[in-house]
């Protein structure tokens, strides 16, 4: 009964905070739109329903972009939920979502592997390497107590600009206007789920699978609760003798190499060649991810599926309306910080255990007395 | 190509440069100071830098005045310190996750708060005019001089503000009754409640007045630095700030050092990256701040090791 009513609860409260978000970003339609009406309908149904001619129909194209969105998002969130679990604030995710798409970019056009093979050499040795990127910040938390949420942040700078010099002096397509590498060789790309523009491949069901055996990993294995132990308390889980600083690294080393996974992904699946000049946001789309997943990374495709959905919503709002797409991010930030707010509507949950205790105090009462008759 | 560089370095101006690079940097090292003598690890510094940066601007353009400006910006960073206050210690957010939370505002919402107030897409170019910047000052006597004068005068007054908030902060911390009970909050929370001290109101205080020094730096960034605001202006300052206070083993003087080693770094890109030969290799100058804000971590983080090492004491685990 109170497991029903707490599982309960936070559902609603849940839902609160998703509901409070969006009346923060509506406030904000209506200071600022001429039109609020539209974008807030194309915010919200935008995705799903299109409008055209006064005809209402279900989007499929929509739908299968928002998927394709997905992809990526989806292993960082699992990346995050990973590092989060062992309480490391590590948010490299976002540099290694890089690193990923250029390493998987090199070989998808530098080597010439089979059809079949070629995607996924290209996946593994880019995760291998944000693996491996990862021990930086990692181990110099565990050896030497580096903050490594300063480090993971200076990180994703200094593999930024590693990138964008081997992409503008090594392996530039020099006869294109802007800066890219030379085009993937065909056997490279991710192919395609279904028809269509939408760039929904083959990579949105890995994502499935993997978040499934992160999920597995955390919930089913000795590994797994060891980096959720050190999550939930540090000193017990070095006093019953977890070797707690090799379970960060592994921790880190896991995130690293999903989010190589999701960045590599992503560039072979949407693009023909690597065409990132910047962060692409993905790492931090991940934290965001992750909050709402609660760190459980069964939770994750539906999280990313939910962002997805609203970031879809906020472009149709830009295109449609004079509503500026990075409304996304006022919308996103105040998410957060009700999401994570543990004492949000705490009255409410308070209320609700009272009541349930005492019932239950009725109930073993009147128990008690049948059993004395 | 190395006596070009040490030609470039041993001149004045660049010991100035380094003075203008490291205010921004200072104002946020100091900001991290203070909320992390409370106990508060406030890494929406980057965030609070890009908001305030923009509103100082937004507010000197409206009224034409610097100093409505500056003023503006304050007053948006205690605004956005409550705030974080608010979640973190009245609704538990993990105080991470709501500095993340602003940086994830000053990040895209900046861009989205700029075109609501004025239409404007990525950067204030268009607005800027030159007495909405901050003015810059001659110091008499000093500036007379021969090679002193041309190093400490003709700073913005911002610059000199930060350098002189060191020493007050330090005698804040040190000599005042609020500073100590910060601090105690800071130490040892359980034991500043059991004398009555307000623990909550401490980490109000010190996260407030963290969002009013991060909005002088930001105000710093918008209305002299890159004289107007743009989407890429902060560029991690922020984050380099909580590095420089790390480094600084958490005090104001400490951290104005590691804020001149970051300031150094990034006047010593610009040298280098001037240099012939080097055209190259711009991205990977581009890089020597972080790099060398990491390097400086790990060093200090050896520092405390060794150190703790010698007096046979076990490293306190968190």
């Amino acid at each position: 009964m109170r497991d029903k009513r707490m599982v309960l609860f936070g559902f609603v409260r849940g839902a609160a905070a998703i509901v409070l978000a969006l009346a923060v970003g509506a406030i904000f339609i209506f200071l600022s739109s001429d039109e609020p009406f539209t974008a807030l309908r194309y915010l919200l149904i935008g995705p799903f329903v299109s409008f055209h001619g006064g005809v209402t129909a279900f989007n499929t194209q929509n739908f299968y972009q928002i998927l394709a969105a997905m992809i990526p998002t989806i292993f960082t969130g699992l990346a995050v939920c990973v590092m989060f679990s062992a309480n490391q604030f590590n948010l490299a995710a976002e540099g290694c979502v890089l690193v990923g798409g250029f390493v998987g970019s090199l070989i998808g056009i530098y080597a010439n592997i089979a059809t079949g093979w070629h995607p996924v050499i290209c996946v593994l040795v880019s995760a291998v390497v944000c693996g491996l990127i990862m021990l930086i910040p990692s181990v110099l938390k565990v050896t030497l107590g580096a903050s490594e949420m300063v480090t993971s942040l200076m990180l994703n700078f200094v593999l930024l600009y590693i990138v964008l010099h081997f992409l503008n002096y090594h392996f530039a397509d020099r006869s294109k206007g802007a800066t890219m590498t030379f085009p993937f060789l065909d056997s490279a790309k991710i192919p395609s789920l279904v028809s269509g523009t939408s760039k929904l491949t083959w990579g949105f069901v890995v994502a499935l699978i993997i978040s499934f055996l992160v999920w597995v990993f955390m919930y089913r294995t000795r590994w797994g609760y060891a980096i959720r132990m050190i999550g939930i308390n540090e000193s017990f889980s070095l006093y019953s003798g977890m070797n707690v600083g090799r379970m960060i690294i592994l921790s880190s080393v896991i995130g690293g190499i999903l989010s190589g996974m999701g960045g590599s992904l992503e560039v072979l699946g949407r693009y023909n060649t690597f065409v990132w000049r910047e962060l692409p946001g993905y790492g931090w789309t991940g934290v965001t991810i992750a909050i709402l997943a609660k760190n459980n990374p069964g939770a994750v495709p539906l999280a990313a599926f939910f962002l997805a959905y609203l970031n879809k919503g906020c472009q149709l709002m830009s295109t449609h309306s004079d509503v500026p797409s990075e409304m996304i991010d006022i919308i996103q930030a105040a998410i957060f910080l009700f999401f994570a707010a543990e004492q949000f509507l705490s009255g409410f949950r308070q209320k609700l255990v009272v009541k349930t205790t005492r019932e239950e105090l009725v109930r073993a009462e009147s128990l008690d007395a049948i059993e004395g008759e | 190509m190395f006596d070009q560089l040490i030609k470039s370095i041993f001149q004045a101006e660049f010991l100035f440069v380094i003075i203008r690079i490291t205010a921004p940097i200072l104002f946020a090292a100091l900001a991290a100071v203070i909320s992390e003598k409370a106990g508060v690890a406030n890494i929406g510094l980057e965030g609070m830098m890009m908001i305030t940066a923009l509103f100082g601007f937004l507010f000197a353009y409206w009224t034409q005045s610097w100093v409505v400006g500056v003023l503006g910006a304050i007053l948006v960073g205690i605004i956005l310190g409550l705030m974080m206050g608010f979640f973190s210690f009245k609704l538990k957010t993990d105080i991470i996750l709501s500095g993340i939370a602003v940086n994830m505002l000053g990040a895209g919402g900046t861009i989205f708060l700029l075109n609501m107030f004025t239409g404007l897409r990525g950067n204030t170019g268009a607005l800027v005019s030159p007495n909405i910047l901050i003015p810059t000052i001659d110091i008499p006597l000093i500036n007379k001089i021969p090679i002193l004068g041309d190093i400490l005068s003709g700073h913005a007054i911002l610059t000199y503000l930060a350098f002189i908030f060191v020493f007050l902060m330090r005698t804040f911390l040190y000599r005042t009754p609020l500073g100590l009970k910060m601090r105690a909050v800071g130490e040892n929370p359980n034991a500043a409640s059991s004398v009555g001290v307000s623990v909550i109101k401490m980490k109000y205080i010190a996260i407030a007045a963290s969002g009013a020094l991060a909005g002088m730096g930001g105000a710093f960034m918008s209305m002299y630095y890159s004289q107007g605001w743009n989407q890429g202006m902060v560029a991690g300052r922020g984050f380099i700030a909580l590095a420089a206070q790390a480094m600084g083993r958490g005090e104001p003087v400490g951290a104005m050092f590691s804020s001149l080693l970051f300031g150094l770094a990034q006047a010593m890109k610009t040298k280098v990256s001037g240099l012939r030969g080097m055209a190259s290799y711009n991205y990977l100058i581009e890089m020597i701040p972080y790099v060398v804000t990491i390097i400086g971590l790990v060093f200090y983080a050896l520092s405390v090791k060794l150190k703790t090492r010698k007096h046979q004491l076990q490293p306190i685990k968190e």
